[in-house]
């Protein structure tokens, strides 16, 4: 009888968890089409982008379409694992640069250091981007495109707080911020500078700035850094600036609400986020609105900002890669980078770059430590949870830091 | 005597065994032959899997070559050594308790109070759980987060106009067991409909002249519900509890996207979202196949001692 119910509740428990963990869709390759990922950010941004590269592949190639599909940062890691292992990967995939080591050291994509003189621009590619698409000497992912994170603001409310001179350095954002917060006390809940409490982005540039890093090498082994007197500077300063000008919760992350939504509703003076935030304001402050780079505790400095971008790779189940690394040629060419610019974003070559807001404020940018595992540190939360720990004041910034930079030592060491 | 006397007069029977009567009596089994098929390919050949890969390092690199490597109980070793397994599995027991209880005591009282209603409000409150039913899950942890978030929740507002306090900017995700209180008050929610529903039906059976015999009597009305209605519902009452744990006990969709990807931390895993975290975003597929086994054998246990109940009931009617 025992063995019996057991095996009644064993039975009924694994229909249960099969139920959940078994999905996957069939979807077969077709020699005559060319499967593409992108996130989302190129569906809302740049449609005519996409278009045009299509265009021109589709009259190089007769006879083949491309399927473009648009993916969330949010999940597209864990589909396109279940794609791997599904035998069914797309031909083409956009990666965030913070993701592409781990999947290079996988062997997840294929070489195209073959084709790299094909490529627009490949001679001038921005180091730093062109750098996250290479392992072991090898091609894997080519520059798309970068972001810079900058201040957006609204002009109005600036000149009503009497502001005459944007800020060039972190106490006289402070002090500017205090001016805001006293001509809207009307407002509830007004926020001069608008930050997600666990915006790591604009954290760790607080980090950076004051001469601290999120980790280091040392003897073979990476070692967390976020306890060094240098990075609890940084962090103490980031916390000060929040208290003094953000309303925002403690817990919350920059895309819950996104910060354009707060700001689009009246509730923020400024914003900090990528270049491209601009496109959100709202009808009703498209036209006072303004971005600047944010500025640095040295006078005169722009602050070091986080460096985001994206590479495209050739996954290495693709049946079609000479074809995918054609598909790459057309969408990376200098005609598309050019408008990638035009929307605000950092083209992916030197020769490209001008001198907008964004691609000044490039000028001093920090990059995650580029480690196999830095990933895990990034979906883990590690510093998310450090940052929302140090705001609501649960441990002293050093004693938060030292978690963290323990934790992150073991991760980043593959444990 | 009389029965015993009967037997002994049926004669022996011994047929030789032939084609025709082997055929005859593989029918019923050839008949059942395709379900037992489908459902070991359903069932039993993802479990095979599963249990395969847990003894298997199966990362991304294993993936990519559709090959794992054997290593035994190193991955069993390995959660079971983990401090965050044993205090998500505490959390998670605690959890399912809760939610469990909730649920149980909050349906058994709203459909003992849909008894005692006028048809026409009988009529609405169950329209309205109809509702809660047929909303999808990721639906309403959409509006359910819409309502509780930190801007601009609708709930902060109206409690804030009802004068229960400032919950102007009152961040209702802020601590893990404020969380954890958003999360069971969405499931308990969405449970509720068919706890009510199905203890209604079960109270619809219970015969009105015994509890009009019991108040005649002079039993008060708790006493009614205790040794009248009570034995009655008490095999509904197994059932769903017994449903109620396996549901709880591995719930995955309502914490994972109310409490969002970006504020999962060991600090606040459930089972499920663990399981997640360690085979799906830390692509260690072998470990987290390891930890739904374990997580099977868990909610075996828990949920033997219901179905052993249950069985017993069966038994005796």
């Amino acid at each position: 009888m025992k063995a019996r119910v057991f095996v009644a509740a064993v039975a009924a428990v694994a229909l249960g968890v099969v139920a959940a963990t078994a999905s996957a869709s069939g979807q077969h390759h077709q020699a005559n089409k060319l499967t593409v990922w992108l996130q989302v950010d190129a569906q809302s941004g740049w449609p005519d982008v996409v278009a045009a590269a299509n265009a021109q592949f589709a009259k190089d190639h007769p006879g083949y379409t491309v399927d473009v599909q648009y993916q969330n940062w949010g999940d597209h890691l864990q589909k396109f694992d279940a794609t791997l292992a599904g035998g069914n990967a797309p031909d083409v995939i956009e990666m965030g640069n913070t993701e592409m080591t781990k999947y290079m050291a996988a062997g997840a994509f294929a070489d195209i250091s073959s084709f790299k003189g094909t490529f627009d621009n490949s001679a001038t590619w921005l180091k730093g981007l062109a750098a996250s698409g290479i392992y072991g000497g090898k091609l894997f992912g080519v520059p798309y495109y970068a972001g810079s994170r900058v201040v957006t603001y609204r002009t109005d409310v600036y000149n009503k707080a009497g502001i005459k001179k944007l800020p060039s350095s972190l106490a006289e954002f402070t002090a500017d911020a205090s001016k805001l917060a006293a001509a809207n006390k009307s407002v509830k809940g007004f926020s001069p500078v608008y930050i997600a409490g666990t915006d790591w982005y604009f954290a760790m540039s607080f980090v950076y700035d004051f001469g601290g890093s999120i980790a280091k090498t040392h003897a073979g082994k990476w070692v967390g850094n976020l306890d060094s007197p240098q990075s609890v500077a940084g962090l103490t300063a980031f916390k000060n600036f929040f208290n003094a000008t953000s309303k925002a919760s403690k817990t919350s992350d920059e895309n819950h609400p996104a910060p354009y939504d707060v700001y689009s509703q009246g509730g923020a003076g400024s914003i900090i986020g990528p270049g491209w935030f601009s496109c959100c304001v709202g009808a009703k402050f498209k036209s006072t609105t303004a971005q600047f780079v944010m500025p640095s505790h040295t006078k005169g400095q722009p602050m070091p900002g986080f460096l985001g971008g994206s590479d495209l790779a050739v996954p290495v189940t693709s049946g079609n890669k000479a074809l995918a690394a054609d598909w790459l040629k057309d969408f990376i060419s200098t005609g598309s980078e050019k408008s990638l610019q035009a929307k605000g974003n950092i083209p992916n070559a030197t020769n490209l770059l001008g001198s907008s807001v964004n691609e000044r404020a490039a000028a001093r940018s920090w990059f995650v430590p580029a480690a196999k595992h830095w990933v895990d540190v990034e979906n883990g939360n590690i510093l998310r949870n450090m940052l929302a720990t140090i705001l609501k004041g649960k441990l002293t910034v050093k004693q938060a830091a030292a978690n963290a930079s323990d934790n992150i030592t073991l991760v980043l060491n593959g444990s | 005597m009389a029965i015993a006397a009967e037997t002994k007069e049926w004669p022996r029977r011994h047929r030789r065994l032939t084609w025709t009567r082997a055929g005859r009596g593989a029918v019923p089994y050839l008949l059942i032959l395709p379900v037992i098929g489908v459902i070991g390919a359903v069932l039993g050949y993802p479990l095979y899997s599963l249990v395969r890969l847990s003894f298997q390092q199966y990362g991304l690199f294993e993936l990519i070559r559709h090959a794992g490597v054997s290593v035994g109980l190193k991955n069993f070793s390995s959660v079971l050594h983990d401090q965050v397994f044993w205090h998500t599995l505490l959390r998670s027991v605690i959890f399912t308790v809760a939610n469990v209880a909730f649920t149980i005591v909050l349906g058994t009282s709203l459909a003992m109070l849909l008894l005692r209603l006028s048809p026409w409000v009988r009529v609405l409150l169950t329209s309205g759980l109809v509702l809660v039913w047929s909303m999808p899950v990721v639906v309403a942890v959409q509006v359910w987060y819409w309502m509780t978030n930190y801007q601009n929740g609708v709930v902060n507002y109206a409690l804030t106009q009802l004068h229960l306090g400032d919950f102007f900017h009152h961040d209702w995700y802020a601590s893990t067991f404020s969380q954890m209180g958003m999360v069971t008050a969405l499931i308990v929610w969405g449970a509720l409909p068919f706890v009510v529903v199905t203890v209604y039906a079960a109270l619809a059976q219970v015969p009105g002249e015994l509890i009009e015999a019991a108040e005649i009597d002079g039993a008060s009305s708790f006493r009614t519900f205790r040794d009248v209605t009570m034995p009655i519902l008490k095999p509904v009452l197994l059932i769903l509890t017994s449903l109620s744990i396996l549901w709880d006990f591995g719930v995955f969709t309502q914490p994972y996207l109310l409490i969002g990807q970006a504020h999962t931390s060991p600090g606040n895993f459930l089972m499920g979202t663990y399981l997640f975290e360690q085979g799906y975003i830390k692509a260690d597929f072998g470990r987290g196949a390891a930890i739904s086994i374990l997580m099977l054998f868990i909610v075996a246990l828990l949920s033997v001692y219901y179905v052993r109940k249950m069985v017993k009931l069966g038994d005796v009617e």
